[in-house]
């Protein structure tokens, strides 16, 4: 081998994979080192769509930080939203109404529904299989009809306000949303025929950039990631908050069951699977909603006591955190934002290595990134 | 070619002044403008049916604005291609840049030489039909590596790369996969494979149904054949979502429409071999063209023959938009630890077949048990 | 890898790519599957709820700027004047839907109801500042014209009556005895209002926008199109 290389003296090459690239998912740059088809070192490079959102946060009022949260991952805008507000309340100490509670664990576990389903969709086309894709989007776009009648938007919903959400339901919003669910959770075993326990399928990401338990819990993943590794770590249930306690769903960890615990399969399938268990807690949360006001009182120039709070949530890239201090005036002091994809990006650089090119697109979309996030 | 200006001359007394040469020389070139037409537009509308194929499969309508349901699109989409800016990067090797999509565009079209369309229909009878095939075809490797290496573009390189190893292994199943018919046959000419199929036990005097080693060698040869075309789930050479378009990324214009015509020339080529070689050429049960005057004849066999093979072009598109993409080293491991061994086997097995029944399929070989 | 794992890998690749196929085949011989909308000939109804383009009735709007201050991305300039009758008088509203991300915060604040979301999401301009709409018909500076003459005839009304009274008090007085007037003249002219100031009521509100310390930028001038 070593004779051989000598007598063919081959070089490193250097690629760059993005800004502009089918399955980066947006605008990361991916700077690839490869010998031949093999990856040496995958370098991201984020910030390719930094836009200030925190600084913003800092500039604007609390209220008025509401549709910027919609920009923060614009395929889970409900679950954004619905953060930021828990975090406000927590810290101003609002209670807040229990059907406006429910509501919106009904438009978080749609929303998340939604976002998998991109996830599910665009992680199949990037492996090549471009029809689950659309049948992905043909889902979507009825959970996106169900958001268009209650907030009025199809992406970024700007629904949930602080101290409740904007409007009540809409009349019959509660049967077509059953209706859904019983159009879709018979999707789902489809989706596993047509593509997830497909050989080739199944062997592309089988036993493909595995990441161990201890791997994933010392670079802070989280969400389906982490899960993936099988950690049974889910905010719902480790730290609840909002309505979640009184809902029963199990959480979904990696097992395996193609490869090794902890590779890209698992992290798919932890995804397909969580879309089952919000189904569930969707079915839950409309026989439980109980009736009543959908805002508390909340003054209208809204001032928080002088503090400092940090309110993590599941979303469905992982645990978005949102530290926030207050001096009492009107508009948060300072802003940070965890962002799960963000702290994704950590590992891609060290479990990359030693895999091929067409590897590489498969972990991102295994780690289901969403760009806006990272950057922020 | 001469015996066709002959009869030619025979048929017109007009003509009889004509010298042979000219005569010869006037009839292959219009031969080969008739073949290159219907290629062109067989390509166009494969183009067509491939997005409404799509279409269906996803949920979707496809195109259907151009013309009635759609089926003027690949016009529009032609004179598209050819108003576009012509691009070739700066960086780029000029002359092979330039030459690649026309490497590529012959070693597809030009196979379509001895595909046997009916029972006289057929450019060139050459008596080594399959083996021409294969070589021809093979010319697409050159053009494709010529054109990720010239492109000066490392997507593109990548792709021309990994065309050219998966091109020559899958070379050497697709031919295995092919010598069965050829063995049966005892000929190289893809018209007398195809009239070794007839008989009349229907559809049982196919290759495909010969013996169960051929019946195995179909699937194999139609599985190579999907990798020989760069076909999803072997597009790995274009990998969209990996390779952004893979070798023809920096290609523009008509010069791209060259790398696409190819593969949907590509495409016809491989499934006309399949039918040729398995599933009996214009052959259909009880009823023999050959028996038909010629003309009709011919139009029937025609009309045949295109209907399996676009029959086996619909397969083809039906996978690709069904199956995921395979990575280079499990294509590999595919052709040298799957398809090879299992083609190898069973030629070995159709050798056998025909040393111990004396050449006989299993219709006869059961007739010849009851007398 | 033994021959039976060889075998049945093969069998399972035939046979999960056939399930995948006969996924596809139904979906695509079926034909009630199809999903499409043919956009400009078919169209879905936008919900009641559908936040498109804005839209300010302003017969109803009352100038109270809540929707200047609580657009986050400040698309919206408002400029009114004081009238004859102590009452605001919109003289431009302007919206640039170019900049609009129709969060509808504006629509939940505005007091009379008069800014409303239709249902219109089709629009497309050749220039940029096409994409502010202007729900004020007239020209601005022709409004301020005649407000401002209508507040310096109401003033000088107001004056001459004033003037009126005060002869009239002034010969009261002269006839009772020596007292000064002492009401101070009426400021003639109609009072200008930038809209910032305009509307105590969300003066805190505002503040938010802008950090203390930090000078406030007049929203009339936030406009980019007006720039162009």
């Amino acid at each position: 081998m070593k004779a051989r290389a000598e007598a063919l003296p081959t070089q490193e090459m250097l690629i760059n994979m993005g800004p502009q690239h089918p399955s980066t998912h947006g605008v990361l740059r991916v700077i690839l080192r490869t010998d031949g088809e093999v990856v040496v070192n995958a370098k991201p490079d984020v910030g390719y769509l930094h836009r200030a959102l925190e600084k913003i946060g800092e500039r604007v009022t609390y209220a008025q930080f509401m549709p910027f949260t919609d920009r923060l991952d614009y395929l889970a805008s409900m679950n954004c939203n619905a953060a930021w507000a828990w975090t406000v309340e927590k810290l101003a100490g609002i209670e807040v109404p229990e059907r406006a509670e429910y509501i919106r664990v009904i438009v978080c576990e749609l929303n998340r529904i939604s976002s998998h389903l991109i996830a599910f969709g665009s992680f199949t086309a990037d492996m090549g299989a471009f029809t689950p894709f659309l049948y992905a989007i043909r889902e979507r776009e009825r959970i996106n009809d169900l958001f268009e009648e209650i907030c009025g938007n199809r992406l970024t919903y700007n629904y949930v306000r602080i101290g409740g959400v904007s409007a009540d339901l809409p009349d019959g919003f509660l049967e077509k949303t059953r209706e859904f669910l019983d159009y879709f959770e018979p999707k789902i075993p489809e989706y596993n025929d047509l593509i997830s326990y497909n050989k080739i399928f199944v062997h592309r990401l089988a036993d493909v950039a595995v990441i161990s338990g201890e791997q994933a819990v010392a670079y802070g993943l989280t969400g389906p990631n982490l899960r993936g590794s099988g950690i049974p770590f889910d905010l719902r249930k480790n730290e609840p908050y909002s309505v979640y306690p009184k809902l029963d769903f199990d959480v979904c960890v990696g097992t395996g069951e193609r490869g090794t615990v902890g590779d890209c399969f698992d992290r798919y399938m932890v995804r397909i699977n969580e879309m089952r268990e919000s189904a569930r807690i969707l079915r839950q949360a409309i026989d439980q909603i109980p009736d009543g006001p959908v805002m508390a009182k909340v003054p209208r120039v809204f001032k928080p006591p002088v503090g400092e709070i940090y309110f993590r949530a599941e979303n469905p890239r992982g645990e978005t955190g949102i530290y926030l201090i207050s001096d009492g005036t009107v508009n948060p002091s300072r802003l940070k934002i965890r962002a799960p994809s963000f702290v994704t990006m950590n590992i891609f650089e060290e479990i990359t290595k030693g895999l091929m090119v067409a590897d590489v697109v498969a972990v991102i979309g295994s780690f289901d990134i969403i760009l806006p996030e990272i950057d922020r | 070619m001469e015996a066709l200006a002959i009869s030619l001359v025979h048929a017109l007394p007009v003509l009889s002044g004509v010298p042979l040469w000219a005569m010869t020389l006037l009839v292959t070139v219009l031969v080969a403008a008739v073949v290159l037409t219907f290629a062109l537009t067989y390509s166009g509308l494969a183009t067509y049916v491939e997005r409404k194929v799509a279409g269906d499969i996803q949920a979707r309508i496809g195109p259907n604005r151009v013309g009635p349901v759609g089926l003027l699109q690949f016009l529009a989409d032609g004179i598209k291609l050819l108003l576009k800016e012509d691009i070739i990067p700066a960086k780029a090797d000029r002359f092979l840049f330039i030459l690649a999509p026309y490497l590529v565009f012959i070693g597809s079209f030009a196979a379509f030489v001895v595909v046997p369309f009916g029972v006289g229909l057929i450019a060139s009878d050459l008596n080594i039909g399959v083996y021409y095939v294969m070589a021809v075809t093979s010319l697409v490797v050159v053009g494709v590596m010529l054109a990720g290496w010239a492109s000066n573009n490392k997507w593109a390189l990548l792709g021309g790369m990994r065309a050219a190893a998966q091109i020559v292994s899958y070379e050497v199943p697709v031919g295995m996969a092919l010598l069965p018919a050829v063995l049966i046959a005892g000929s190289l000419s893809l018209q007398d494979i195809t009239r070794s199929q007839g008989g009349l036990f229907g559809i049982f005097g196919w290759n495909l149904f010969h013996n169960p080693f051929t019946f195995f060698s179909f699937f194999l040869y139609y599985v190579a054949a999907l990798a020989e075309t760069n076909r999803t789930p072997f597009d790995i050479p274009e990998a969209e979502s990996e390779l952004v378009a893979g070798y023809h990324v920096e290609y523009t214009g008509i010069r791209f429409a060259f790398f696409f015509l190819a593969e949907y020339g590509d495409m016809f080529v491989v499934s006309a071999l399949a039918t040729a070689c398995f599933l009996g050429g214009w052959h259909v049960p009880f009823l023999s063209a050959e028996a038909l005057p010629a003309v009709w004849g011919n139009l029937f066999s025609l009309g045949v023959f295109l209907g399996k093979t676009l029959g086996l072009v619909l397969l083809m598109m039906w996978v690709r938009w069904t199956l995921p993409r395979l990575r280079v080293d499990q294509l590999m491991r595919m052709a040298w630890k799957y398809l090879v061994p299992l083609t190898f086997f069973n030629l070995l097995g159709v050798s056998l077949w025909l040393l111990l029944f004396h050449g006989k399929g299993i219709p006869q070989m059961i007739a010849s048990l009851f007398g | 890898m033994g021959l039976k794992a060889y075998l049945s890998d093969i069998w399972e690749a035939a046979v999960t790519v056939a399930k995948g196929m006969r996924i596809t085949a139904r979906y695509g011989v079926d034909p009630r599957e199809t999903i499409t909308l043919q956009y400009p000939e078919e169209r879905w109804t936008p919900s009641d709820r559908f936040r498109g383009f804005l839209h300010n009735d302003i017969k109803r709007c009352t100038s109270c700027t809540m929707c200047v201050r609580v657009c986050p991305i400040d698309c919206i300039s408002l400029e009114s004047v004081r009238g004859a009758d102590k009452k605001l008088v919109l003289v431009s509203y302007d919206i640039n839907i170019g900049r609009c991300m129709y969060c509808g915060l504006c629509v939940e604040a505005c007091p009379p109801k008069s800014l409303t979301h239709t249902s219109g999401y089709e629009k497309a301009f050749v220039d940029r500042g096409e994409f502010i709409l202007r729900f004020v018909p007239e020209d601005p500076e022709e409004i301020k014209a005649r407000i401002a003459k209508q507040v310096a005839e109401a003033a000088a009304k107001a004056e001459a009556e004033k003037a009126a009274k005060e002869a009239e008090e002034k010969a009261a007085k002269e006839a009772e005895a020596a007292k000064s007037a002492e009401a101070p003249p009426e400021d003639p002219k109609g009072e200008q209002m930038q809209s910032p100031a305009a509307a105590p009521l969300a003066e805190a509100a505002f503040a938010a926008g802008n950090p203390a310390g930090k000078p406030e930028k007049p929203p009339e001038e936030g406009g980019e199109g007006k720039k162009e």
